[in-house]
């Protein structure tokens, strides 16, 4: 059977489908808690094997021992607690439909916004964008959205997206826009000050003082994609003395 | 013996592979596949909404389209619509996505034999880009027994197929590998997905040529995994470096 082999010249643990993980690397540090938690891209299959169902890097979590494969991909598939951005495509007495780039377009209760009642509540039309939270996923069903953080029942930045423009890129950029050191995003801001909002789902919403800035940001982050450090140094100062 | 096609030495070489991914943009997954001059690309969309008609209510719906090089999808595209739909079905976990629709279109872009291996290699590829959960993933290879030399020659160009006596497709998963020679029978029959045979041929000349391509889809295997490796090492640079 084909199973993985740790390669020592690649610091990146590949999985294919249909790779099996050996099952003594997956308990060996877990010694006090015999517990295993697979994530996305890892599935038990019928022959008690846990098996790489997607394509991607093989990563590993000792708290919890948590596995999972980081993949990427285009089409967003709701999970619980992601916070996305969606667009208003319809809209009912209790709920709005909002198109989050998944199969289905997702719930949004009229009254799931901080202070919402049912006298006063946020009216939103359609074509507005929302930045939201996913309170509910199930394949089975259609996805709830949420705006405001259900512990504290405060908007916490959730709410219409006002102005600017909305990309989409693939999922896997989007997870790493979040990150608070991506460089693309600080280049951009060393030149032009800007806001913006990342959607688990691939979409980002950028706004700027000016539209012409905000075609360059768009630009500059669809651009850094494929790019290694280096070279996204030079494509954002190509892009900003090109303005 | 030396082959029809030039560029080839011994009746047991592929040609070239070739493969691209991500290559189109409005498509959720994309990816050409190249067998020296035969190249296919393919599209694939999904999980998406599908038609209330054809919604299954446990499982994706796999839609395959075939496409050939010049004018209207004939009777030869509809079978290799099925053959791509019927072996993707049980290797597809369409269970994580019910009540949606994958739409893959497969479109050949040059023709130079074996376009139905060159097809799957590139549906599978484009799987990959995609997303998609799959249980394994499958290679396939072509083989013709040569009518005047009665040898099997694997990946036969147009012109070798010409000269062909009976044409063999076969898809593997990569699910087992070979072990010893005894073993490598069984290993071959749990590990095919698909065989499609044309001509006249004997049950020894099946299963030997069962056990060429099984050997040569090694190196399919090899070369999906290298793609993907080199894709994702891209995509990583940044984090990495």
């Amino acid at each position: 059977m084909a199973s993985i082999t740790t390669e020592q010249e690649s610091e990146l643990l590949i999985v294919l489908p249909g790779d099996q993980l050996p099952e003594s690397g997956l308990m060996e540090d877990s010694s006090a808690a015999h517990r295993l938690t697979l994530g996305p891209g890892l599935a038990p299959m019928d022959d008690d094997s846990i098996t790489a169902v997607k394509a991607g890097i093989l990563k590993h979590n000792a708290v919890g021992n948590r596995w999972w494969v980081e993949s990427n991909q285009r089409r967003y598939v709701a999970a619980q607690g992601e916070s996305i951005i969606g667009v208003v495509t319809g809209k009912t007495a209790e709920h709005y439909k909002v198109d989050i780039g998944a199969s289905q377009p997702a719930l949004l209760g009229v009254l799931a916004f901080e202070g919402a009642t049912k006298r006063n509540k946020p009216n939103h039309n359609i074509g507005d964008s929302l930045y939201c939270r996913v309170s509910m996923a199930n394949k089975d069903m259609e996805a709830e959205l949420e705006c405001m953080n259900p512990t504290t029942g405060k908007a916490d930045g959730f709410g219409e997206l006002k102005g600017g423009f909305i990309i989409k890129v693939s999922l896997g950029l989007a997870r790493r826009l979040l990150d608070p050191k991506n460089l693309v995003l600080r280049l951009l801001g060393q030149h032009i000050p800007f806001e913006m909002a990342v959607g688990t789902n691939g979409k980002v919403w950028v706004n700027s003082a000016s539209a012409q800035h905000t075609i360059l940001l768009c630009n500059g982050i669809r651009n850094s994609e494929y790019l290694n450090a280096a070279e996204c140094v030079a494509m954002v100062k190509s892009l900003v003395e090109k303005m | 013996m030396s082959r029809l096609d030039r560029t080839r030495t011994s009746a047991h070489q592929l040609r070239p592979f070739f493969s691209s991914q991500n290559l189109l943009n409005r498509a959720d997954g994309s990816a050409q596949f190249d067998f020296g001059e035969s190249s296919v690309m393919c599209s694939v969309v999904g999980p998406s909404e599908v038609k209330l008609r054809d919604e299954k209510l446990d499982k994706a719906t796999i839609e395959v389209v075939v496409r050939p090089l010049v004018g209207l999808p004939g009777i030869k595209d509809k079978a290799r619509e099925q053959a791509i739909r019927e072996t993707l079905e049980p290797l597809v976990l369409s269970g994580l996505h019910p009540r949606t629709g994958i739409q893959i279109v497969v479109q050949t872009m040059k023709d130079d034999g074996c376009i139905l291996a060159t097809a799957f290699n590139a549906t599978i590829l484009a799987l990959l880009d995609a997303g998609i959960p799959l249980k394994s993933i499958l290679g396939a290879v072509t083989c013709i027994v040569d009518n005047n030399s009665n040898e099997i020659l694997l990946d036969p160009t147009t012109e070798e197929l010409a000269n062909a006596k009976s044409t063999h497709t076969f898809v593997f998963d990569n699910k087992s590998s070979i072990t010893s020679k005894e073993e490598q029978q069984e290993s071959v029959d749990v590990a095919t997905l698909y065989s499609d045979s044309t001509g006249l041929f004997s049950e020894e000349e099946y299963f030997e040529c069962a056990q060429i391509c099984y050997k040569a889809v090694q190196a399919v295997h090899g070369f999906i995994r290298t793609a993907v490796q080199k894709k994702l090492e891209k995509e990583y640079q940044q984090i990495h470096s």
